[in-house]
């Protein structure tokens, strides 16, 4: 391999992993505070991206700004669905919350397509394609922009999580939540909040994503499988485990998929089932149950 | 109350063995699918039910039977299709002890995405190991007219799945599976080889499977990776159980047959929408009815002894389950 | 009383038993959803177009009889599986005389078996893999050019501009059409003396090929040809600029030839050749009502003026019906196993080209052609050259040159 093909898979790398810590943050934070596996999540990156993409057509927002309002509109879905819905089987066998998210991935993909048909959308604006050149590495300015974007709310969320009372309360809750609830906090609202958060962080991403790939109601399944695998890789605990899970995954998704796309799946999956067994607490994990 | 019940099942059975004289070709191919629904939900329980380990990817060996027998029938042996089957269940249960081994370990949502990703890595071997499987073009059964073969050879296989879950239910394997289910350490502390026992149940499940493969296999004609390793049929194998009562012998069986009934009628009269009822309805019965309808059923004799009905029919699993 | 009431129900039966005589129903499974929904609803006007135009000229006469033609079709959401059950649900519970194909290689590749099974002949006109063709099923016919021969215009254009040309990267969707489309490039690429310097095949639902793309870069081949669905080729081309990979000309099997392409993709769009099974400039004569390409693109135009070129599958499509109609009038009789003779031995020539199938169901006897997007605006037909529009352009200008 050359040495520009080497710097260019870098450079992939390193814009893809913006997005994918942001996409599965919110997936971990649900996760580990909660311990709820989140099978809608790509759901909701679908809706962002949507959000996104008719922001643009309808209104000429343009993608980078429409990034707030998607995040305030999953936010708001997000705490709904957590309150009204998942609540009330949180206690219940893992399996119970594991369908439930199953079959509410199902019914918003389905109205998804519904509503928006199953063609494909991409956004595009009179800066996509550009970028500049260091050498033989290319560098579109969109990708970067969006790993620019991941990087503020990535460090957001962690000052948020380790400074602010909320975010105290939050990560209380997920340590031991009848120790937290003894010192007044109300537990289904931080559940509510923390749900709502991972939402709001997957509408993000998908606004991003709707102007780095073309996307259909379907785009959503995949990134969960890719959050999943980045949750297992980097361990759960904090936000600086999952951006190293998603460095990792990025580097691997970017070699293999040049080298051998028609298996990309099985040697992520194999990757995956190996590390399970060996050290399921991930590279930088505490052991979890 | 027993022979009630009993005749009631011969009755059942009597209708079912001569239903192919009155249905149409078409209506009896949607009758076989349903059946090898159930004997896919049958073979999930004894992993998902009876042990308590819900494996997400049991389709690996929906796809390993139907692609066994095609390829074996199609072969220079040209097997006929009862061997080819057995073969093709044999492979399944090999497949399924060797991942079973390592996996099985894992624990929840764990073992679940694990077992996902073997069956999303088998889909893709399946599209690219052109040179055994011809790859994303898939491979052609020899054509077979007769809808009742395919029909009765499905019913014979329910059938015999519904005596099996009975008898290893009273067996110790049934109890051993319990026992894991409620508190393995418990188990391993009172001398069960929890390893063994598990196996045996995922190889089980990958048995059922891989049967239910070889006959829809056959009966489609053509098998190509996208449409026999895809997800949704775990999807449906296990709604199928939680829709009728997963750890119990009726319960596969009956969820099978409600969840097609319901399929079908969302079909005709839903069809852009029909995703989107079926997630409902997965939604509905994972928050009110986890156990099913046979514990539906067992909580209305209770109401008929003198309970309320309204929240101790419906609302028992969300009182149990809320965080408030 | 009971005798009026006895005659009225007779007239009623009557009247039914003479509508249902005098309608051929053709059933159909075509994609009007999910990834290759724009395809199918080609397919589906291209169907309905001639049907309504045989209607229009007085329907089928067959052995003293006049028949209406009626298209039932249902929407398989691009799933193949989806495709052999309403078949299925076709030919036994709505009772359909004869079968018109889905859009794709996979969904024909289900339904053929299917057919085989009832005896029903099924003309296809959207699934080119000759794979389906190998197992012996005399009941599918294809009207279409078999899949290998779809990039060789392309090829074949780019080497007369530049004999130079050494290297060439085929990109492919991993599934039945597709493979045969990039198989059939690479060989006629090295028959033609050309290196084939990267040849991956990428899986179905793929959404990102960057990485593919920056193997393909580090290559640096003369010629990208990528061989997938509209969705897949947009795909490439964007990220393709995104990356910077800029090689001096670039082509795919679908999606140019689909108005989606530019609408889609802009200025993005220029220089990018196509493959095509059919344009309106090729000079055809037919035997049927529209005889000339052109004359059928007019007409389709001025049912459906939101169409601005037409697509070859519109085109492909409806010549499966004139294909079924003809065969019906030489057959004299509606019998599905004699009007599927009557197919094997047809040879005629039409707006669409020569139909004429061999004895595996396979039109050898079309060509393909090959197409260009230039930067006045249009799409251009360069390929064969004896009806080429206008001569391609050649070099591609880099990306960030433009």
């Amino acid at each position: 391999m050359s040495g520009a093909e080497l710097g260019q898979i870098a450079v992939n790398a390193t814009l893809l992993s913006g997005i994918l810590a942001l996409v599965a943050l919110g997936f971990s934070l649900v996760w580990g505070i909660m311990n709820i596996v989140n099978l809608s999540h790509g759901a909701f990156i679908v809706i962002g991206a949507y959000l996104t993409y008719w922001m643009h057509e309808l209104w000429n927002v343009d993608p980078f700004l429409s990034v707030p309002v998607s995040m305030a509109v999953l936010f708001g879905l997000g705490y709904f669905l957590q309150r009204s819905l998942i609540n009330q089987i949180i206690r219940a066998p893992l399996l119970a919350t594991f369908l439930l998210t199953f079959g509410l991935e199902i019914l918003i993909v389905n109205l998804l397509n519904f509503f928006f048909k199953a063609d494909t959308r991409s956004v595009m604006t009179p800066y996509s394609g550009t970028g500049f050149t260091i050498g033989a590495v290319r560098v579109p300015y969109i990708r970067l922009g969006a790993l620019g974007v991941s990087t503020v709310l990535v460090l957001l969320l962690g000052a948020f999580l380790t400074r602010s009372r909320l975010g105290r309360a939050i990560r209380g809750t997920g340590m031991d939540i009848d120790a937290a609830r003894l010192t007044g906090v109300k537990a289904p609202t931080i559940y509510a909040l923390t749900f709502a958060i991972g939402a709001s962080l997957a509408g993000a991403a998908g606004s991003l994503l709707s102007m780095v790939v073309p996307f259909d109601p379907n785009l959503g399944g995949g990134y969960t499988e890719r959050a999943f695998v980045i949750c297992v890789l980097g361990g759960l605990g904090n936000v600086v485990n999952v951006l190293i899970g998603a460095a990792v995954y990025s580097v691997v998704e970017v070699f293999v998929g040049s080298r051998l796309p028609a298996l990309s799946q099985a040697v992520t999956f194999g990757i995956l089932v190996i590390l399970l067994v060996v050290r399921p607490q991930g590279i930088a994990g505490k052991s979890f149950n | 109350m027993r022979a009630v019940r009993w005749i009631l099942l011969a009755a059942v059975f009597a209708a079912l063995l001569v239903l192919p004289r009155f249905v149409t070709s078409y209506k009896l191919l949607t009758y076989t699918t349903v059946l090898c629904l159930a004997i896919m939900a049958q073979g999930w329980n004894f992993i998902g039910g009876y042990t308590g380990y819900a494996a997400f990817g049991n389709v690996a060996f929906f796809g390993i039977g139907a692609y066994t027998t095609g390829l074996l029938m199609l072969s220079k042996w040209q097997l006929s299709f009862f061997p080819a089957l057995a073969a093709g269940a044999l492979l399944a249960a090999l497949v399924a002890t060797a991942v079973g081994l390592p996996v099985l370990r894992l624990k929840g949502h764990y073992f679940a995405i694990a077992t996902l990703g073997v069956a999303e890595a088998l889909r893709e071997i399946a599209g690219a190991w052109d040179s055994v499987t011809q790859g994303a073009t898939g491979i052609d059964l020899p054509v077979r007219s007769d809808s009742a073969f395919f029909y009765y050879t499905a019913l014979g296989f329910v059938v015999a799945g519904i005596a099996l879950t009975a008898y290893l239910v009273k067996s110790k394997l049934g109890y051993g599976w319990v026992a894991i289910r409620e508190d393995q350490d418990a188990a391993r502390m009172l001398g069960i080889n929890t390893t063994i026992f598990k196996v045996a149940a995922f190889a089980l499940s990958a048995v059922f499977a891989a049967i239910a493969g070889g006959i829809i296999a056959y009966q489609n004609i053509h098998v190509a990776p996208n449409d026999f390793f895809k997800v949704e049929y775990t999807l449906q194998m296990i709604i199928a159980c939680v829709i009728g009562g997963s750890g119990s012998v009726w319960g596969p069986v009956l969820g099978a047959a409600v969840y097609q009934l319901l399929s079908t009628y969302v079909w005709s009269h839903f069809l852009e929408l029909h995703p989107t009822v079926l997630g409902a309805i997965i939604i509905f019965f994972v928050v009110f009815l986890p156990r099913g309808l046979m514990e539906l059923l067992r909580r209305l004799a209770a109401v008929a002894k003198g309970g309320r009905f309204g929240s101790d029919v419906f609302l028992a699993n969300i009182r149990a389950s809320r965080l408030d | 009383m009971r005798r009026t009431l006895c005659s009225a129900a007779g007239l009623l039966l009557g009247s039914m038993t003479v509508l249902a005589a005098d309608t051929i129903v053709f059933g159909a499974a075509i994609s009007i959803t999910g990834k290759t929904a724009k395809e199918g609803e080609y397919t589906r006007d291209g169907y309905q177009f001639a049907v309504d135009k045989i209607n229009e000229l007085g329907g089928i006469k067959v052995g003293g009889k006049t028949y209406r033609v009626e298209l039932k079709y249902y929407d398989d959401e691009t799933k193949p599986e989806r495709t052999a059950q309403l078949i299925e649900k076709l030919i036994n519970e709505d009772k359909v005389n004869l079968i018109l194909g889905p859009y794709g290689s996979s969904p024909t590749g289900t339904a053929a078996p299917i057919v085989e099974r009832y005896k029903i002949p099924m003309v296809e006109a959207n699934g080119s893999a000759e794979a389906i063709f190998s197992k012996g099923y005399k009941y599918t016919f294809m009207i279409l050019s078999p899949a290998k021969n779809y990039l060789r215009g392309v090829i074949d254009t780019i080497l007369a501009k530049d004999p130079s040309v050494k290297t060439v990267a085929i990109l492919g969707e991993n599934e039945a059409f597709s493979k045969e489309v990039a198989g059939g490039a690479a060989d006629f690429a090295k028959e033609k003396g050309l290196d084939v310097v990267y040849y991956e095949l990428y899986p179905t639902n793929a959404q990102d090929v960057s990485a593919l793309l920056t193997a393909i870069k580090g290559k640096n081949p003369h010629i990208i040809l990528g061989s997938g669905h509209l969705q897949d080729s947009l795909l490439i081309v964007k990220q393709a600029k995104d990356l910077g990979v800029s090689p001096r000309a670039m082509g795919f099997s679908v999606g140019p030839s689909s108005p989606e392409f530019r609408a889609n993709l802009g200025k993005a769009a220029d220089y990018v050749f196509g493959a095509t099974q059919w344009t309106e400039v090729l000079k055809y004569n037919g035997e049927d009502a529209w005889k000339t390409p052109k004359a059928f693109g007019d007409a389709f135009r001025s049912k459906h003026p939101n169409y601005k070129i037409v697509p070859y599958q519109v085109a492909e499509s409806a010549v499966a019906v004139i294909a079924y109609q003809k065969a019906i009038e030489k057959a004299g009789t509606i019998e599905p196993t004699k009007v599927r003779d009557s197919l094997a031995a047809l040879d005629i020539m039409t707006f669409y080209g020569r139909i004429k199938f061999d004895s595996r169901g396979v039109n050898v006897y079309k060509p393909m052609a090959a197409e260009q997007y230039q930067p006045d605006g249009n799409k251009y037909t360069v390929w064969p050259f004896d009806v080429a529009e206008k001569p391609a352009l050649y070099p591609m200008p880099p990306w960030d040159k433009r």
